[in-house]
């Protein structure tokens, strides 16, 4: 499933691009993107001590988390109205789902991004008969990660053997398609930021700023209320989406479909497009003034 | 003595100079510190809303908040990004010769530069450190008296000192195996989690709570702020102190052996 | 047509400078002040098609600033450049997949993974018929000579092995305009001229055109039969390689070889410079205009063994035009040194 949700996001920009360049042939980006795959499990499979070390310490993060949660569900038993700990259990799972997804596919590559730009290799990415945007993102991926997208779905399937209505297909045709546009618009906001870091020249803070971002996006939505939490809210809805994210799918998945939730679902399809086209637009201006370090 | 004393504020100063470089970097960091904390509050009121209000394990939902809140100044104090796995990486690609050459102590050099970052750091984040407490001072019941005061300050230094060296100590590490970064990982796991700095410990099952007592990571964010909040007094208190200061020379003595040996092992290399 | 074409290039960049001192710093901290940086200054070249044309130029003159303004890397922010018809900064699939650049301090293989690999990306990157790059790539393996380490990783081939496997990565598309910079730079005697002798050999077998730049003279005098000097930006000199000798050079050196040691005379400067003596030889600076009257002088005063006149060391003439382009713009100085780093 990894593969067809990335697989999807590749060919949107492999269109993407046919829209801003005027050449008629395309390398085939399906096939290039296997290769990268394919270099990177090489790559990997070299240092196979190292593979097991990042697989091992990944997986104790998330179980920490975990622990973390479970401790919070020993002192009330439930976070908002709709989220009981099988619940939150769906949704924290939808989390990772997103979250290892970017980290095995677009983190490795744009925090290498930065780096290109200082040490003038990006040149190599320009000169490319390919679109760039598509070789900085995907260039690299970090297999390792994905150990998370496993234990996310043990997870999902631990919790939703819990719940009280376990979803019907067609919620879980919708959970398929909005963590893809979950993972693409937390894709956008990883090339915004990176673009940015053009700008500044470096960025260290590029992880940590992510970080604080994205921590929004891992609960639910109806906790942030009241007059800082409502504004909040909205700023992250509306603003930077980062809260339709996983907030759309998880609750396609673990509450039962109701109207009430269409408008958002709706929004979330917009807002995907939307941060797509704006970071690919941030990272368009970004390229232009790039000026390409010596040595 | 004066020759001494020039040439640590001359490292000082340059190290100032080379953190005030980058503005943007400065700017944003500073100001996105406190996002994570937001979450924390809205996830917390959320708990506490589930509970009826009723307080959790003796932590009411103001103090709760004044707890995490309050975390994030000993975080500021007992943080050291970067510190270990630079160390790690100097001893890796040689660098560190440079010390066996030029006559400056190298962990004496670290910690002042480490000083430096943090008082540039603390010039660049006053405001928004104050800002966000005085818009946060309805979850606070005043200020504690003038020993706890000094008691929190006594804590929140030796806090940063026990950072310092605990991390220095982990860099050195690299002399023995080249790979640190899953120690380190390790460390930061239990640092995130265990140090109190998510939620006060005070409120896990207490056999777990037991076991992470016999730990350093608490005094990095949880007893300070303890402390703070008058939840350890009296002879607990003087005690905390104690085992606090323990801590802080244990490490210290351990980066000092760590380098003595690390450095012997390294020329013995002829690398 | 000319296959490269420039007319006025130009670029400028606005570099951060740094204040000395820590009240400066706090204040770069609200304020930064900035200064222009010109790189190159206005440009006009045109090179035609199967030519093969060296960039010589000290530290920072534009030489490479030039390349990367025609490989698409960097923008303008002046004139024009068209290179097979194309403008390089529009970074076009078409123009894209018939030029290459290779740079001798950046290398573009991936570092942790045997070169075959990188290659195979770029059969698909540029879309290259797969039976046309099993015999490219055959081809200039054999030629380079590094069939067995096509397996190794990258990290752990030598520099010069490196460089020819970014030589093939490079020339697997089959380019027809090559942009080199410095692409011997920190390599053995050996591995320069292995290097050398693949690019004259490909170059005539293919008549593409080069682009180089490079701080060996040996390369240019080995490959390059015209030459353009860039100094502070500007083209300085366009022409043959001993065409610089009959424009710049302004001596001639008379070597002489005395019947013994004993037979030397003592006064030779009052003939001329001496840069070299051991008797019972010994080498004179002569400006050129008095080289007749010099050996007559000698050779009616003196019994002289052997002697002869030559050009000086294509090096030396080089390095003192360089000295002069930078005497006539005193006060640039600094603003050359940035445009080093920049560049």
């Amino acid at each position: 499933m990894a593969h067809d949700v990335v697989q999807a996001v590749a060919h949107d920009f492999g269109s993407a691009a046919g829209g801003l360049e005027s050449m008629s042939e395309h390398p085939s980006y399906l096939r290039v993107f296997l290769t990268f795959a394919r270099n990177s499990l090489v790559r990997d499979m070299t240092f196979r001590t190292n593979f097991l070390v990042d697989v091992v310490a990944s997986l104790t993060w998330v179980s920490m988390q975990l622990a973390f949660y479970l401790l919070i569900f020993a002192f009330a038993p439930s976070i908002g109205s709709d989220w009981g700990k099988y619940e939150f259990l769906v949704f924290l799972a939808t989390t990772l789902l997103a979250n290892s997804l970017v980290g095995a596919f677009f983190m490795p590559n744009l925090s290498e991004f930065s780096e290109l730009i200082r040490t003038g290799h990006l040149d190599f990415a320009l000169l490319k008969p390919i679109d760039t945007q598509f070789l900085v993102s995907f260039q690299r991926i970090e297999w390792s990660t994905l150990a998370n997208f496993v234990f996310a779905l043990c997870l999902l399937a631990f919790a939703l053997v819990h719940l009280e209505n376990p979803p019907q297909a067609i919620q879980w045709v919708l959970f398929i398609v909005y963590v893809g546009c979950g993972v693409a618009m937390l894709y956008s906001l990883m090339i915004a930021l990176s673009s940015a870091s053009v700008w500044m020249g470096r960025n260290q803070n590029l992880y940590d700023f992510w970080f604080y971002i994205t921590n929004f996006s891992r609960y639910p939505m109806e906790i942030y209320e009241g007059p800082i939490g409502t504004p909040l809210r909205r700023a992250f809805t509306f603003v930077v989406p980062i809260l339709v994210v996983v907030n759309v799918p998880a609750r396609m998945l673990a509450q039962p479909l109701s109207a009430q939730n269409w408008p958002l679902a709706g929004f979330a399809i917009l807002a995907t497009a939307g941060s797509l086209l704006g970071s690919r637009w941030m990272f368009v201006r970004a390229l232009a003034s790039y000026r390409s370090a010596s040595s | 003595m004066y020759a001494r004393l020039l040439t640590w504020w001359t490292i000082l100063r340059i190290c100032l100079e080379e953190r005030l470089v980058y503005r943007g970097d400065f700017a944003l960091g500073t100001l996105m510190r406190f996002l994570p904390f937001i979450t924390q509050i809205f996830l917390w009121s959320a708990v506490f809303a589930a509970r009826d209000q009723s307080p959790l394990r003796g932590y009411s939902y103001n103090e709760m908040i004044a707890y995490l809140l309050l975390t994030n100044i000993s975080r500021a104090f007992s943080s050291m990004p970067g510190l270990a796995s630079s160390i790690a990486q100097q001893i890796r690609n040689g660098e560190i010769k440079k010390f066996l050459i030029q006559p400056i102590d190298l962990i004496g050099f670290l910690l002042l530069a480490r000083v430096a970052h943090k008082v540039v750091y603390y010039v660049v984040a006053l405001a928004p450190f104050a800002l966000v407490f005085y818009l946060a001072r309805g979850f606070f019941s005043g200020w504690p008296d003038v020993t706890t005061m000094l008691a929190f300050l006594v804590s929140l230094v030796m806090a940063f000192l026990l950072g310092f060296f605990l991390e220095a100590t982990i860099g050195m590490v690299g002399f023995w195996f080249l790979e640190v970064s899953s120690l380190l990982f390790v460390y930061q796991l239990f640092s995130f989690f265990l140090s109190g700095q998510m939620f006060p410990i005070d409120i896990l099952p207490s056999a777990a709570r037991a076991a992470v007592d016999l730990l350093p990571v608490p005094y990095l964010a949880y007893f300070p702020v303890a402390v703070f909040l008058g939840k350890v007094q009296g002879t607990a208190l003087a005690w905390g102190l104690l085992v606090q200061a323990g801590w802080v020379v244990l490490f210290m003595v351990a980066s000092r052996v760590a380098l003595h040996r690390g450095l012997i092992r390294y020329s013995g290399f002829g690398g | 047509m000319a296959i490269i074409e420039l007319v006025g290039l130009a670029k400028a960049y606005r570099v951060y400078q740094k204040q000395e001192g820590l009240l400066a710093s706090v204040r770069g901290l609200f304020h930064r002040q900035y200064r222009t940086v010109e790189a190159v200054r206005g440009i006009d070249l045109q090179v035609e098609q199967g030519e093969f044309v060296a960039f010589l130029g000290p530290n920072g003159a534009g030489k490479t600033t030039t390349l990367k303004l025609l490989s698409g890397v960097i923008t303008p922010s002046g004139g024009t450049a068209r290179v097979m018809g194309h403008v390089p900064w529009k970074r076009e699939n078409a123009y894209r997949r018939r030029f290459a650049l290779v740079m001798g301090q950046k290398n573009q293989l991936w570092w942790d993974l045997p070169a075959q690999e990188s290659f195979r990306l770029h059969q698909q990157i540029y879309l290259i018929d797969p039976a046309r790059f099993e015999r490219t790539r055959d081809e200039l393996v054999e030629l380079l000579g590094v069939a067995n380490l096509l397996k190794q990783p990258v990290r752990e081939l030598s520099l010069g092995e490196r460089m020819k496997m970014e030589l093939i990565a490079a020339l697997l598309h089959s380019p027809e305009v090559l942009f080199l910079d410095e692409p011997t730079i920190g390599l053995d005697v050996i591995a320069q001229h292995n290097i050398q002798a693949f690019l004259r050999h490909y170059q005539q077998l293919r008549r593409i055109t080069i682009l180089l730049t490079s701080h060996y003279m040996k390369d240019v005098a080995a490959l390059c039969k015209r030459v353009v000097i860039i100094a502070q930006g500007r083209i300085i000199y366009d022409g043959s390689l001993s065409g610089i000798i009959d424009r710049f050079s302004h001596h001639k050196v008379i070597t002489l070889l005395f019947p013994g040691d004993d037979r030397m005379p003592s006064d030779l400067a009052r003939y001329g410079e001496v840069v070299e003596e051991f008797a019972p030889k010994v080498k004179l600076r002569v400006p050129r205009k008095n080289v007749p009257d010099v050996l007559a002088g000698i050779l009616a005063r003196h019994a002289i063994e052997d002697v002869s006149v030559e050009d000086p060391p294509l090096e030396e003439v080089i390095a003192e035009m360089f000295s002069l382009a930078g005497e006539a713009q005193t006060g640039d100085g600094e603003v050359d040194r940035v445009a080093e780093r920049v560049t």
